[in-house]
């Protein structure tokens, strides 16, 4: 209540008018009432009420915050946060040794970031992911939705079909080993055309496209509230030709890695993003690094950077605040993402295993 | 869309006016603001600024399509997917030919066949689709002034000597093809700009453009300061534009590369020099 007037969220002429009146706290404004405010600081009735009843939402949210409610800042205990962790799904990427060094798959209310040379595999793993949130509950799966946000134009659905086919395939073989009801029925609505209609695609041809479909993404989300996964192919793209100024970038870039950061934790989702590599030139070698700078770097909460090795292709895990570095060998098959070789059936080695949603993995043939 | 007027974001008039005065015209200038600073700009609170916001992104946020409507369109129309090369292994590894809506790159050492290869494509291009063709005008961009009118001819008579059985039908087809010979950088990037009027008007199926890299060698030379920016700035501009022509006309774009032996510590392998379609290119 003792708030300044200075830091309500009014119109600034109104500020200049009330600081000028003399007016120090919102106190003093809802003391004044709507007509008192009107004749002292000459507005109209009207927009001394709408200003009013700003002030008042303001300050419920400031008391209910203080009172430790739920506002618009979350606070928890980190019991509860161990908990939530603990149930929270991850979503496969059908390459065990990808899921393992990642602690069980791409994490939810996470931005993961994927960096690589071109052609080494970036957009394929995108696409698998985007089928693979959509697996339902009893294979493991989030059951979910995906945003797919293209600025690259490399999304080819008939790369998006094969892979759906495969996972569907898959999943079929499965629910015939195992032989469970429930899984049968959770079949019947898993084939490729309802895998496809869930995969919400945006084409963004360039940077303001991109930062337009971001602010609209919120309002979108809560629309389809089923959405889990947000990918946007080619973050670098649109912001690596035409800008002159650097620092402008720089600050566009933090806003959208904030609004990405709000949107993953509202929804429970996780944004997958990918980037490109650039050279720095050092003083006698050049390394490839991942292109947009080093403050992008801070965005991404895990980062994983994919390279060749004359012709094996290898994931590293970069940055992580749970796992430790480690590179693993994939392939990229005409089913999708896999691993090089098939993986060893122990429970043991398949990570913290702390998802009791999750059915153990059986030996299954890989294509 | 960037540079979409705020007028046409259903903004208000003198919205429009007010931020007019502060030089912000298109939604591009709009979005680059952040939230204080459209507050100043605007005058108006907090919740109104984000209303506004959601405004302006409506206006220019591309549309959503599910991927499920993305294949129903392209089966409406398979033939029109790819063009078929005529090679049969080709098109077997390629899944029906070069594909129609995207970028295609052919690399190769000098003289492996990459201009005869472009020569090829463009007679295809004009045959009728019954023939597997596009039966469409094909825009031939040449750097290294290597076209040779004489050998198109020659290819066409012999390829398809049953179709080209009259001089009337060989310069029908040569009618077709518009070559431009382009010798700078800022030339090609000028011509590429220009393509979508060419594009809409000639009924153009095909766009060759042989070679980028021999222009962007010539012009920039990657150990002087300043030039590794301006010649990626160059490419990924044109690869923009060029992505934006296939897609919004489904028509195949095919560039050609050269090869260039990359000195490192370990056994000097082969790379491309440059990359337009997915640009790995050096650091600002």
């Amino acid at each position: 209540m003792q708030r300044e007037v200075g830091t309500l969220p009014l119109a600034p002429a109104l500020r200049a008018r009330l600081a000028a009146a003399g007016f120090q706290t919102a106190q003093e404004l809802l003391d004044t009432g709507p007509c008192g405010l009107s004749k002292e600081i000459g507005i109209s009735r009207e927009e001394a009420l709408e200003a009013l009843q700003v002030v008042r939402q303001e300050c419920h949210g400031d008391a209910a915050r203080t009172a430790g409610g739920s506002g618009a800042t979350r606070k928890c205990t980190a019991l509860e946060l161990l908990e939530e962790e603990q149930t929270q799904g991850f979503i496969i990427t059908f390459c065990s040794a990808l899921d393992n060094i990642l602690g069980g798959g791409v994490q939810l209310t996470k931005i993961t970031e994927i960096c690589g040379a071109p052609g080494v595999g970036k957009t394929q793993l995108c696409m698998q992911l985007a089928v693979d949130v959509q697996i339902p509950e009893c294979f493991g799966g989030v059951a979910g939705e995906a945003v797919f946000i293209d600025t690259e134009g490399s999304f080819m659905v008939d790369r998006v079909v094969d892979i759906a086919a495969a996972c569907v395939q898959h999943c079929h073989l499965i629910a015939e080993a195992q032989q469970e009801e429930d899984l049968g029925k959770a079949l019947e609505t898993f084939s490729v055309e309802n895998i496809l209609s869930h995969i919400y695609y945006f084409r963004c041809r360039d940077y303001t496209e991109l930062l337009a479909q971001v602010y609209l993404l919120p309002e979108f989300l809560s629309e389809h509230s089923k959405v889990r996964l947000v990918v946007i192919d080619g973050i670098a793209f649109p912001f690596r030709h035409d800008f002159e100024d650097l620092s402008l970038r720089t600050r566009l870039l933090n806003g959208l890695a904030q609004q990405l950061i709000i949107i993953a934790n509202d929804h429970r989702s996780a944004v997958v993003l990918t980037n490109q590599m650039t050279t720095r030139i050092g003083q006698s070698q050049s390394t490839l690094v991942p292109a947009l700078g080093e403050s992008w770097g801070h965005a991404a909460t895990v980062r994983l950077i994919f390279h060749w090795d004359n012709s094996q292709r290898l994931a590293t895990l970069y940055k992580s605040p749970s796992q430790k570095e480690s590179t693993i060998a994939y392939h990229i098959t005409s089913h999708g993402f896999r691993d090089v070789q098939p993986p060893a059936v122990t429970h043991s080695t398949e990570g913290p295993e702390l998802n009791p949603r999750k059915r153990p993995r059986t030996e299954e043939e890989k294509q | 869309m960037a540079a979409k007027k705020l007028r046409r974001a259903q903004l208000s008039q003198e919205m429009c006016e007010r931020l007019g005065r502060y030089q912000i015209t298109t939604c591009q200038d709009f979005l680059c603001l952040s939230l204080l600073e459209l507050m100043k700009v605007t005058g108006q609170s907090y919740y109104e600024v984000q209303k506004l916001l959601c405004k302006v992104s409506r206006a220019c946020a591309p549309k959503m399509q599910t991927a499920y409507e993305m294949k129903l369109r392209k089966s409406v129309n398979p033939s029109s997917a790819f063009l078929s090369t005529t090679l049969h292994s080709l098109d077997g590894v390629l899944h029906g030919g070069v594909p129609c809506g995207s970028l295609t790159e052919i690399t190769s050492p000098p003289g492996c066949g990459k201009t005869q290869f472009c020569i090829m494509l463009s007679v295809l291009a004009t045959l009728p689709v019954s023939m597997g063709g596009l039966d469409g005008a094909v825009i031939y961009i040449d750097t290294e002034s290597a076209f040779s009118a004489e050998r198109l001819i020659e290819i066409a008579a012999n390829r398809f000597p049953t179709y080209f059985d009259s001089d009337e039908k060989l310069f029908c087809m040569t009618r077709s093809i518009h070559l431009y010979r382009e010798l700078t950088c800022c030339c090609v990037l000028k011509r590429i700009m220009s393509l979508e009027e060419e594009i809409i008007s000639k009924k153009v199926k095909l766009i060759i453009i042989d070679s980028v890299a021999s222009v962007v060698r010539k012009e920039f030379d990657t150990k002087l300061q300043g030039n590794l920016a301006e010649r990626s700035n160059f490419l990924t501009r044109g690869a923009s534009v060029l992505k934006y022509l296939a897609e919004e006309f489904s028509i195949p774009v095919i560039l050609t590369n050269q090869i260039t032996t990359s000195l490192s510590s370990g056994p000097g392998f082969r790379a491309d020099l440059v990359s337009p379609a997915d640009d790995l290119s050096l650091s600002e």
